[in-house]
């Protein structure tokens, strides 16, 4: 292999990958070079994390080409990659929480040893007795090298980390270090990072971020996936913008101005769009000061206060993982929040009451994670259409349920909501498509006129004439007076549909303001408190 | 990339699948699993020749070995009905063999105490029975609720205390002062279970009754339909608001009465006293029949029945052949294997890549 100091040490370029016709990555490019600390910008849903599961051989790309050190790669998988020396560490980490961090290390390292051996006999016959003779290697020696291995490491990081702890012990920030132990004891030089910053304090945030530093002045590259405006001016070399798949931008972020950057992500003004003027009424649900705690103690809302009327539409906009899904599990009472009230009008204070007791209160919840909270996929999509008004006695007593009138009503809600590729009614709901299945939830939760609407990102991942439709129902419910809070990491969305926008960021709303509004404005507070 | 040449399977999630295909899959893995038994069987010494006669025509033609498949057939279609209510919550009762000794503990007291008038007695024993099957079955499904205690090894685990606690009794204040064995005395002809005619007790239309009212519970009645949610998608069920701990807790403490009333059919029904092993190898032919039957009541029902023949001609084999009745639970073992590896065939298809 001929290295030229001139190739970057990571090149992708003309990448695109599609998910059932629906382009994630549309001709992207990226590269970096040793040495250097390169952020990889973008909303959620630009396609920052598919390019890099591309460069790290999780995805095949349908078209374009990998190219590491100058020349051409294609992975079928991790583990050639991790052969090539790139290490990714993603926003869910994948360690084995039974095990030591010596252990998940070692875990890792044999799958890539094994790779490689396996590499080194298709290429030439010299290395294959060394590899095979590492293999070989007892296990009780193997992890005594393993954990020198780690406190080499960790030691040169000034990572503290005890390898014989079990990983389910861990804090988040330290199961993030173990990950990064893992690739680099492996022998990652290209170290790809997803939103390393999203689930740790400002603190640990930074003492991560200088840390990058040190590896990329020891020679590393390091890619930096995220969204935080602010990680990205203090910490990186160049940055790479993207946007809906493509790659729209890079630059010196020194060089660049915030206001640039926002453009750069969010992209230009959408068109206007006509509609009638809100006629906001009472509030009919208010939140305050709702916090909410992960298990660990990390505060994932903090203090969220806001108001929906009737007749309106309140966008809570903001990049995702900023809780948003703490927010609207909190509201439907998955998880209850640890302080704070919620406010149903008529009704009264229902932070703490579960599911069932809500029941009778009648919110239509359309819940961003839908075969998680709304529809069962191996049951018929006509049970899953009743479900929910089986208990007012719509069908049948207690004693007899009436299925014959449920598929039929379920057939009429199927029909008016334009629910497609419903052969049967009794055929289970998991074989629609994304943006169908998300039609019979709202077909379900709509069937009565809905009075108060939790939406979390109602047409993520629709194509363009479901999305269409998804957004047009909450128009329709809004003008017929229902309050409706939508919750949406789509900024276009929230622009397009709501009266009143709520920004959030680290679990606070930062920032409140009416439509219309400039998206410079709203794009700058999503990024700025981050 | 050597392997990539020579081609090599690759396994993909299949994407939809038909209740035909899902049936010939079972039916061809069943059928796998009883040839393969055959084959066993022809080795431990039964001529091939006379395997369907022992198992088909005999046992079915013949009078008496009929009475016996039916008399048989009642307690495992209990054990089976009773798995299956428990299972359609997602709940792994493996405590049916605690849950039949409760259950014939509680009625044998009500007989030995002679509690309530002779004509009363039975029905005071059965509603005993199905209170200490309920009661066993209870335990591990509040700790599951409560403090999330993994059911399969604390169901499991009261077995033994249930046994032991038998036991105890049959070997104390229980064991016959009329021949000094470890079994309680016979209850007297008003405690057992009414004969019928035609050598056939009151267990079967019990059973009958049993399995319909599940039947409804479990395809007709609200509850049911909302256990097809707890089923399906417990996280969804929880987020619609139904009440899941109170489902699960009916279809547990149904199960426990159920596997109680199989007790029953042995002990007050069979074999007339509280002896130490009635209960022996029905909750794994419980999970068996629940799982042939897709947890399925009526289906359970059916299940059962060939059960029944299974457990009839392995005593006559072992009669006739000197066949250990091991050979039975073997037989057991690999059809539910058999059944249990072909779904993967089910959720997956198999594909050589070159």
């Amino acid at each position: 292999m001929t290295v030229t100091t001139a190739a970057p040490a990571l090149a992708l370029s003309g990448v695109s990958k599609r998910f059932d016709g629906f382009p994630a990555l549309d001709g992207a490019h990226f590269s970096v070079r040793e040495g250097e600390v390169h952020a990889l910008l973008g909303e959620n849903g630009a396609g920052k994390s598919s390019l890099m599961n591309v460069a790290a051989g999780l995805y095949l790309p349908d078209e374009g080409e990998v190219r590491v050190d100058g020349v051409v790669r294609r992975f079928s998988g991790p583990l050639e990659a991790a052969a090539c020396r790139i290490g990714m560490v993603h926003q869910h980490y994948k360690l084995v929480r039974a095990l030591s961090v010596a252990e998940n290390v070692m875990l890792a390292a044999m799958a890539v040893e094994s790779q490689s051996a396996a590499g080194d006999r298709s290429a030439d016959k010299v290395g294959t007795t060394a590899s095979r003779a590492a293999l070989r290697t007892s296990y009780g020696s193997r992890l005594a090298r393993i954990r020198a291995l780690i406190d080499d490491h960790a030691a040169r990081l000034g990572f503290s980390i005890d390898h014989r702890r079990a990983v389910h012990t861990l804090s988040v920030a330290e199961q993030q270090r173990v990950e990064i132990l893992k690739a680099l004891v492996t022998g990652a030089r290209i170290l790809i990072l997803d939103e390393p910053t999203a689930v740790l304090t400002d603190e640990e945030a930074t003492r991560l971020l200088q840390t990058m530093r040190t590896l990329a002045a020891a020679g590393a590259a390091v890619v930096l996936v995220t969204h935080r405006l602010r990680d990205v001016r203090e910490h990186a070399d160049r940055v790479t913008v993207m946007r809906a798949g493509r790659t729209v931008a890079e630059c010196d972020p020194r060089a660049t101005s915030t206001a640039e950057l926002t453009e750069l992500i969010v992209g230009a003004a959408a068109p206007a769009v006509t509609r009638k003027a809100a006629a906001p009424g009472v509030a009919r649900l208010a939140i305050r000061n709702l916090t909410c705690r992960r298990h660990d103690g990390f505060e994932v809302l903090a203090n969220l206060s806001l108001k929906v009327r009737s007749g309106e539409i309140y966008g809570v906009a903001g990049v995702g993982g900023n809780g948003q899904t703490e927010l609207v599990e909190a509201l439907l009472g998955i998880e209850p929040p640890v302080s704070g009230e919620v406010i149903i009008d008529g009704v009264g204070d229902i932070a703490m009451a579960s599911p069932a007791a809500r029941q009778s209160i009648g919110v239509a919840a359309i819940p961003a994670d839908r075969y998680r909270l709304a529809l069962a996929g191996t049951l018929p999509i006509a049970d899953n259409y009743g479900v929910t008004r089986v208990a007012s006695g719509a069908y049948g007593s207690v004693l007899w349920v009436d299925f014959r009138r449920m598929r039929q009503e379920a057939a009429a809600g199927v029909r008016e909501f334009d629910v497609q590729g419903v052969r049967r009614i009794e055929q289970p709901a998991g074989l629609l498509s994304g943006g169908n299945a998300q039609k019979l939830v709202i077909a379900r939760e709509f069937a009565s006129a809905p009075w108060l609407v939790v939406a979390h990102s109602p047409s993520r991942g629709l194509d363009v004439r479901a999305c269409a439709d998804v957004q047009r129902r909450l128009i329709d419910a809004r003008e017929a007076g229902a309050a409706v809070l939508l919750v949406s990491e789509d900024l276009e969305e929230v622009l397009l549909l709501a009266d009143r926008i709520g920004v959030m960021s680290r679990g606070r709303l930062v920032a409140e303001f009416d439509a219309p509004v400039d998206r410079q404005r709203i794009g700058q507070a999503m990024v700025d408190h981050a | 990339m050597r392997s990539l040449r020579r081609g090599r399977p690759v396994v993909a999630a299949r994407r939809r699948m038909s209740a035909a295909f899902d049936a010939a899959v079972t039916t061809v893995a069943i059928l796998a699993g009883l040839a393969l038994s055959a084959f066993i069987l022809v080795v431990a010494g039964v001529p091939a020749e006379e395997l369907a006669n022992e198992f088909i025509v005999n046992t079915l033609t013949d009078a008496d070995n009929l009475r016996a498949v039916l008399a048989q057939a009642a307690p495992l279609a209990f054990v089976g009905v009773g798995a299956a209510l428990a299972f359609r919550v997602r709940f792994w009762n493996l405590g049916l063999e605690g849950q039949m000794i409760a259950g014939s503990v509680a009625a044998t007291a009500i007989a030995l105490a002679d509690v309530g008038p002779p004509v009363w007695r039975l029905f005071l024993m059965l509603v005993a029975a199905m209170a200490a099957g309920m009661a066993w079955a209870l335990v591990p499904a509040l700790l599951k609720l409560r403090l999330g205690v993994n059911e399969v090894i604390s169901s499991l685990l009261l077995n033994y205390v249930a046994l032991n606690f038998l036991l105890h009794l049959l070997y104390g204040s229980w064991k016959d002062p009329v021949d000094a064995f470890p079994h309680s005395p016979a209850f007297d002809p008003f405690e057992r279970l009414p004969d019928l005619g035609w050598g056939l007790n009151a267990a079967l239309p019990l059973v009958g009754a049993a399995a319909v009212f599940a039947a409804w519970l479990l395809g007709r009645s609200r509850a049911g339909f909302y256990m097809r949610f707890v089923h399906a998608n417990p996280s969804v069920a929880l987020a619609k608001g139904l009440p899941v701990a109170a489902l699960v807790l009916t279809a547990v403490l149904l199960s426990g009465g159920y596997a109680a009333l199989a007790g029953v059919c042995l002990s007050v029904g069979q074999e007339g006293r509280l002896t130490q092993a009635f209960f022996a190898g029905y909750g794994f032919s419980g999970i068996l029949i629940a799982f042939l039957a897709r947890n399925n009541a009526l289906a359970a029902v059916v299940v059962a029945f060939l059960v029944a023949v299974l457990f009839v001609s392995g005593q006559s084999l072992q009669v006739f052949y000197q066949i250990p009745f091991a050979m039975v639970r073997l037989i057991e073992a690999i059809v539910i294997i058999s059944a249990a590896a072909s779904e993967f065939f089910l959720r997956y298809q198999v594909r050589w890549l070159r």
